[in-house]
């Protein structure tokens, strides 16, 4: 259970999940929105996964 | 203005509550998450709370997280401690029983910490919420 991108994925999940049920009322709404948080999350988390490759702190 | 603001709300407001009450949702939505929202009658919302909030606080332990202690004189150790303390009763309990001791040399043990501080936080949010629905203003 040490793999980051899951833990990642899974916080990420977690946010979008509460999210979305907070901001939005409608169970299709909340469903869309929620995938979106979610790509954006692990997208987000991935490109700068990468962008640390090459410029470490 | 996004697509979604100009769409007529699907739910009518809840009825405003008075203030004194409306602090007792808050008291109740930050001992045990969802439950304002369960209280106010947005039952799909209260489960998803209650199953959600509790879950990562718990997955947190199960991370090695650790559950900080409030000390003043580190500022960032007393904001996170303030954060874990947002997800109301579990907190309490976990200090009692001495959980969330944390183990600082374990892979996970910022994740850990990560998962139970964003808990709190996400749990503050919904306390909020749950306040502006008491007063009809959602």
């Amino acid at each position: 259970m040490t793999s980051h991108f899951f833990l990642m994925a899974l916080f990420s999940g977690f946010v979008s999940v509460v999210f979305a049920a907070l901001m939005r009322d409608e169970p299709r709404d909340q469903l869309r929105f929620g995938a979106m948080l979610f790509a954006a999350f692990v997208g987000s988390g991935v490109v700068l996964s990468w962008l640390m490759y090459p410029f470490p702190l | 203005m996004g697509k979604a603001s100009k769409r007529p709300r699907a739910r009518p407001a809840a009825p405003a509550t008075d203030s004194g009450q409306a602090w007792l949702v808050c008291l109740a939505a930050w001992v045990v998450p969802g439950a304002g929202h369960l209280w106010l009658g947005r039952v799909r919302q209260g489960v998803i709370f209650l199953v959600t909030l509790p879950l990562m606080f718990a997955i947190g332990f199960w991370l090695e997280g650790r559950i900080f202690p409030f000390e003043p004189s580190e500022p960032l150790v007393a904001l996170a401690s303030l954060a874990d303390l947002g997800i109301g009763a579990v907190y309490l309990v976990a200090r009692a029983t001495g959980l969330g001791a944390g183990n600082v040399v374990a892979t996970t043990y910022e994740y850990g910490n990560s998962f139970l501080i964003v808990a709190g936080l996400l749990n503050a949010l919904v306390v909020i919420d749950a306040y502006d629905i008491a007063l009809g203003r959602k």
